[in-house]
């Protein structure tokens, strides 16, 4: 590209791209740089932010374990065979990602709250309306889509061939699986357990729904982030925001570095 | 002995319909069909990837329809390798032993023996995707090898390689082939690996196995147009027969090997065919006149096209062709043996 042969087109796409790079890099400084770094690490540091990344990151570990058992198994039946209702199964396997996560919070809250599954649920002793198993839950019906999308295109970029040379060696489904397509998408499956993970991280208009938002209880990072904001403490709404925001562009970087070809959409 | 009775399957745009092969101890079977002719499929169930629809398969006289795969002992090598490319080629070959959970000292030693087998003893620590086509497709041979298979099933395995590559790689096949004795049927689409490597060849299309033979018994008499035009016979003439041994293709009267009556269709193989200046009519041979058409040049054989009413197509050599030297236009004899002329009654009118 020579400066001297630059269309007018290919200015005003550029700009634009510029213009609102600036303007995202200028929104996430903004949340950076709003309090002094002596009081930013202060609210860091404070029993009530600890108690949310703790949260946070116990609940979405946990909620990416779970998609992640879930999700293999369903993506390599969509990715391998054919089935009557393939197509539908690929369709509401879709849905929670589409469905705002309000709406799936109520969804949830409704099944577990009051639907006679959910009751004989909690007169087992399991409990999901108002508590933190109920975060798990949210992040785990929001974000299964997206596990199970990028384990699908994992496997399904995974030539077939390589499991049928496998058989003819000796190994049974289940064996080739192990051997070959699974360490065969680890760099896959990885990104798509980060990009779980970081979704999980947060969450919030499901679990908001389902668990509620009482502080010290149900208080992940976003939660927190909400509570703080509402009740004007600032600092303590900006931390939150500011380890979100910390995740997010990890998470990001994790996922572009590994997930080669695979596409979440 | 592999036999295979009434296999048909059907996967969509590929399907097998009633195929029965038998496939002897120790015997180089090649398939060889066009592309979609549903060879893979075939290759696929024999090695129990899919299961049939209907038929079944025997291996030295067993039932083996209802085996999996994994019990099967069928090796498989494709096209494109398929390398496990998380593991080193030490590791690629070893993985079915290690399958049987085999002593891993055994293992080694087995390794050490398939991979020196096939020359690439020097490349067991590599990972696949630093070697080269060639070197990729010893270790997927190895690795299928090394199991001592019942049956070794090969997928194009060279078409994927440049001509030096394929042509070591052949020869290789038949030493392989001489030294382990192992059955093996080969996918291809290609006639040198015909000719220099198989006991018998299968002719397939279109999910069916048209013809079985010799390779010089489907190259000199194939028995339908299908297989007479797959298989290069460049003069292919519709006419009568009669059963005094001569068939009428428009004014001609072709003497062949046998009297057969009602149409049939004649191939004369055009490397078969002489050209002369002078008639030099000999007891029992075809002799008729024509006029040169076209004279093309192809590496060393030269192709020319003799119109005598039917046109003909005539391969020389280049030092035959200069001793008859001869010029577009120029009239010419042509003359061929009734045994070159092969006969068999026209089938269906489908293509040639």
């Amino acid at each position: 590209m020579s400066l001297g042969n630059v269309s007018r087109f290919q200015t005003v796409t550029v700009a634009v791209a510029l213009l609102i790079t600036a303007f995202i890099v200028l929104v996430l400084i903004g949340v950076v740089t709003h309090s002094p770094p002596a009081v930013l690490i202060e609210s860091l540091l404070s029993e009530e932010i600890q108690f949310a990344v703790r949260l946070s990151i116990i609940t979405s570990v946990i909620s990416t374990l779970l998609c992640i058992l879930v999700a293999m198994p369903v993506a390599y039946a969509l990715a391998r065979y054919s089935f009557p209702g393939k197509s539908l199964v690929n369709m509401m396997m879709d849905i929670p990602m589409a469905l705002p996560p309000l709406v799936a919070g109520v969804g949830l809250l409704l099944f577990f709250g009051v639907s006679p599954i959910g009751k004989s649920l909690a007169a087992a002793g399991l409990t999901f309306v108002f508590t933190p198993l109920g975060i798990i839950v949210a992040q785990f019906f929001v974000n299964l889509p997206y596990m199970l999308r990028v384990a699908r295109s994992t496997f399904q970029s995974v030539n077939p061939r390589y499991e049928h040379v496998a058989k003819t060696l000796g190994c049974t489904d289940a064996q080739a699986f192990r051997r070959v397509t699974l360490p065969m998408s680890a760099n896959g499956l990885l990104a798509g357990a980060v990009i779980t993970w970081s979704k999980g991280i947060g969450e919030f208009g499901a679990a908001l729904m389902l668990a509620g938002a009482t502080r010290m209880k149900t208080e992940t990072l976003p939660l927190s982030l909400f509570l703080n904001m509402s009740t004007g403490k600032l600092e303590y709404a900006i931390s939150a925001a500011t380890i979100l925001i910390v995740i997010s562009i990890i998470s990001l970087y994790v996922f572009e570095r590994y997930s080669g070809a695979t596409h979440v959409y | 002995m592999l036999t295979i009775n009434s296999l048909s399957k059907c996967l969509g745009e590929f399907s097998l319909t009633d195929i029965s092969l038998s496939v002897g101890d120790e015997e180089y079977f090649i398939v060889l069909g066009p592309t979609g002719a549903g060879k893979t499929i075939l290759l696929e169930t024999i090695a129990g990837i899919y299961s049939p629809d209907s038929g079944r398969i025997f291996l030295d006289g067993r039932d083996i329809t209802d085996v999996p795969a994994w019990e099967r002992n069928i090796g498989m090598v494709y096209q494109d390798y398929m390398l496990f490319p998380h593991l080193t080629v030490e590791a690629n070959i070893g993985f079915g032993l290690k399958s049987r959970r085999a002593d891993p000292a055994f293992i080694r030693e087995k390794v050490q023996e398939s991979a020196d087998l096939l020359n690439i003893g020097h490349l067991l620590h590599r990972y696949p995707g630093t070697l080269s086509g060639g070197e990729q497709q010893r270790a997927a041979i190895a690795r299928a090898l090394v199991m001592e298979p019942e049956a070794l099933l090969l997928d194009e395995p060279l078409s994927a390689l440049d001509v030096k590559t394929r042509e070591n790689l052949r020869a290789e096949l038949a030493r392989i082939h001489e030294a382990t004795g192992t059955t093996i049927i080969h996918i291809t689409h290609n006639f040198e690996e015909v000719f220099d490597l198989a006991d018998r060849v299968a002719i397939m299309r279109g999910g069916e196995v048209v013809q079985v033979g010799t390779p010089e018994e489907i190259f000199r008499r194939p028995d339908s147009d299908f297989v007479a035009g797959f298989v290069g016979m460049e003069n292919l003439f519709r006419g009568e027969g009669s059963p005094d041994g001569t068939v009428a293709v428009g004014d001609l009267r072709i003497r062949v090997g046998r009297g057969i009556s009602g149409p049939v269709s004649v191939a004369i193989r055009p490397e078969e065919i002489l050209l002369s200046k002078e008639n030099l009519p000999e007891i029992g041979k075809n002799v008729f006149a024509g006029q040169v058409g076209s004279v093309r040049q192809n590496g060393g054989l030269v192709r020319v096209s003799v119109d005598t009413g039917i046109p003909f197509r005539v391969t020389l050599t280049r030092q035959g062709f200069e001793e008859v030297d001869i010029a577009p236009g120029d009239a010419i004899y042509l003359a061929f043996r009734p045994s070159a002329a092969h006969v068999y009654p026209s089938g269906s009118p489908e293509g040639i």
